[in-house]
């Protein structure tokens, strides 16, 4: 559906079902460069079973009115905008990657929205390669590559895949060169710049959760440590097979953990 | 692994999880026709498409998925459907998004059954079409009406062999917003990724040089992923809810899989077009080796048309690699490795010259395929275009003296010997 946040469309969907704010939410963020697409086979599973699904593209992706926003801020207060704009309520967040450095500063400003959050492939920050940087500003097609030659695990660049006949990764690649050239390295600027997410963390009073992707080269155990250190008493979960982009590589596992964890603590009726 | 995967790795390994229980290296046949479902949660998830899974052969099945899969990687496109034949595949692709008062825009120089199922069958249900000739770049602009919602054709025409000028063609449907699905039976992404030029989706008839062996029937319909269906309302079937799965709206959901998903969801349901687990199979050993079996495709057909073009008895021979070919440009520019291995040819004396040779000639086949790992002879008038009038016949570039040749891979050497006992009939015959 588009609906208008500050005077610009914004685009979302929203599982299959008719937004309704009477329900529990499950707000669904996604990572650089990407849009609503890479949560698909989540998002439709809980639009049917009683929760009011969103799944917005950021600003300046795919089908959202532009520009891309400059920083995870930014992000954060256009996040709240939808909240308000939509009366969302009992909001679980379900974030990835750089999602998930959104879902740091939307919980801990506004604690009162939220009920629980699940971070999925993230660290507490996530330093940019200057490599890719400069490749997102001067040659997005090689950038393209790189994110998704390092955020694919073996599974992703066989072109294995939960959904019979589809490649995640050639699916990926098509909305990626969709966002580029501005929307990428917005991104990526965004995530390198911010560094506020070990403050943020420790804010967070909500239910929270950890999914870890085992041979994740964008999130690395290191900086998944540092994000589960600062979190107030999160569950964690390891999919150790999978690879940065674990809600396609691995999404019977996600969507189970996810399930798990959100229909306890936010539970709809 | 860290990086993209060349086209050769792919054509081996894409697609295929090896088998977790028995660490079977081969893809598994999966002959079964049904799935047991773990619970009842996962049973429904799977039927209102929340998640991945198989349910029932006929719209998925483990085998034909890894083969889906490992084309969609080598063509780069986002998903693929395999069908059981390559007509089907057509058929499927065009009615996912046409209907009733819709028209398409398909070149002149096609596959006989292609022309067939636009000229004869689909008017049947409403959809009708208008012919252009292939080098005919404006033809086809002009072409266009407010109801038109495909533009069709072959790279390699059929048995002509024209070049489509794919990025010239492929404008003039991004500037009608109107999708270029392009048949590309005769080159097989290891020739050119058509994608690569601004076509939105592809079909193979996987019978032929794809699985190569001409043991075993397919098809596929490959998404590019590359159309922005929400750009116009003229493809409801995309991006208006499909009430059989609860109002889903595709293009919402699956981006740039909304189209392989219709026909998944759609005509492999409703229909039922679905590829056997053994043909799969059979074709997944086929596409291992795919680029090795072209290159000797390409270099035998060199070879071949230096042999035919200095032939006597030869009248013209025809194959865009030669630099008297209308397209030989287009063919330098969008198969750099080789214009594929059809060979079409005149025998001296017509007709009946062109009879002699086909029937004393023994180790081509005298069938009606291409792309086959063996050499292949026919006589297109009487046989795959024959169900095609005059004009169309003349259309597509087809004269009654016409011999395709479809270059095996066996060695060249045997191939020529063969040909030299069909001349000789054909020239015994003159002298009676």
């Amino acid at each position: 559906m588009y609906f208008d946040v500050n005077g610009k469309q914004v685009f979302a969907t929203t599982g299959g079902k008719p937004f309704d704010n009477g329900k529990p939410a499950v707000i669904f963020l996604h990572g650089s460069g990407l849009d609503h697409t890479f949560w698909g086979l989540h998002s439709r599973f809980f639009a049917f079973r009683n929760y009011a699904v969103l799944v917005p593209d950021l600003p300046g992706h795919t089908h959202s009115d532009g520009p891309a926003l400059t920083s995870i801020e930014a992000m954060a207060d256009w996040l709240d905008d939808i909240v308000v704009a939509l009366d969302a309520r009992n909001v679980s967040l379900v974030a990835h990657s750089q999602g998930c450095l959104t879902a740091l500063e939307f919980a801990s400003r506004y604690p009162e929205r939220v009920r629980t959050v699940s971070f999925v492939a993230s660290g507490l920050a996530t330093p940019v390669n200057k490599v890719l940087l400069d490749a997102a500003e001067n040659d997005p097609e090689a950038a393209v590559a790189m994110m998704l030659g390092w955020g694919f695990g073996s599974a992703g660049q066989l072109h294995q895949g939960p959904i019979p006949g589809n490649s995640m990764v050639a699916g990926g690649r098509t909305v990626m060169r969709g966002n580029t050239p501005t929307a990428l390295v917005t991104d990526l600027k965004a995530c390198n710049a911010y560094g506020n997410g070990r403050q943020a963390a420790a804010k967070i009073t909500c239910p929270v959760q950890v999914i870890v992707a085992g041979k994740d080269r964008m999130a690395p155990a290191k900086a998944t440590a540092e994000l589960i250190e600062h979190l107030n008493n999160p569950v964690v979960a390891v999919i150790a097979q999978s690879g940065h982009m674990l809600p396609q590589e691995a999404p019977d596992q996600c969507r189970s953990l996810l399930k798990t964890f959100i229909f306890s603590n936010n539970p709809a009726t | 692994m860290s990086r993209f995967l060349n086209f050769d790795t792919l054509s081996l390994h894409a697609g295929q999880t090896v088998d977790a229980e028995h660490g079977a290296r081969a893809t598994p046949i999966y002959q079964t026709t049904s799935y047991v479902f773990p619970d009842t949660d996962t049973a429904s998830s799977i039927f209102n498409l929340e998640r991945g899974g198989h349910a029932y052969s006929r719209i998925t099945n483990p085998t034909v998925g890894v083969l889906e899969q490992r084309i969609a990687a080598l063509e780069d496109g986002s998903a693929a459907v395999c069908t059981s034949s390559g007509m089907a595949a057509t058929f499927c692709a065009i009615t996912a998004i046409l209907g009733q008062g819709d028209h398409i825009v398909a070149s002149t120089q096609m596959y006989g059954g292609n022309i067939s199922l636009m000229k004869n069958t689909l008017p049947r249900f409403g959809i009708t079409t208008t012919f252009v000739d292939p080098t005919d770049i404006d033809g086809f602009r002009t072409a266009i009406q407010a109801n038109t919602k495909l533009i069709y054709g072959e790279l390699i025409g059929n048995p002509g062999l024209d070049i489509l000028d794919l990025e010239a063609i492929a404008k003039i449907g991004a500037d009608h917003h109107v999708p270029f699905m392009v048949d590309a039976t005769f080159n097989t992404p290891y020739l050119c990724r058509c994608f690569d030029y601004g076509a939105n989706m592809t079909i193979h008839s996987v019978t032929k040089w794809m699985g190569g062996h001409g043991a075993a029937i397919g098809g596929v319909v490959v998404d590019g992923g590359n159309f922005d269906w929400g750009a116009t309302d003229k493809y409801p079937t995309i991006t208006e809810p499909y009430a059989p799965f609860s109002g889903i709206n595709l293009w919402e959901e699956f981006g740039p899989s909304a189209f392989a998903t219709r026909i998944r969801a759609e005509a492999m349901r409703d229909i039922g077009p679905s590829m056997s687990p053994m043909n799969a199979f059979l074709l997944l050993q086929g596409i291992e080796t795919l680029s090795l079996r072209m290159d000797r495709h390409l270099s035998n057909t060199m070879a071949l048309l230096d042999y035919l073009s200095n032939h006597k008895q030869v009248s013209w021979v025809n194959h865009p690699s030669l630099p008297s070919h209308s397209s030989h440009d287009l063919a330098r520019k969008y198969l750099p490795k080789g214009a594929g291995s059809i060979i079409s040819f005149g025998v001296e004396g017509g007709r009946e010259a062109g009879k002699a040779f086909i029937e004393n000639v023994e180790l081509a086949s005298h069938l009606a395929n291409v792309g086959d790992a063996k050499t292949l002879i026919i006589h297109p008038a009487t046989t795959t275009h024959s169900r095609i009038d005059a004009a169309a016949l003349s259309a597509a570039g087809i004269t009654e003296d016409m011999v395709r040749l479809s270059v095996g891979l066996e060695d060249v050497a045997d191939i020529t010997a063969d040909f030299d006992n069909g001349f000789r009939a054909a020239r015994q015959l003159a002298k009676q």
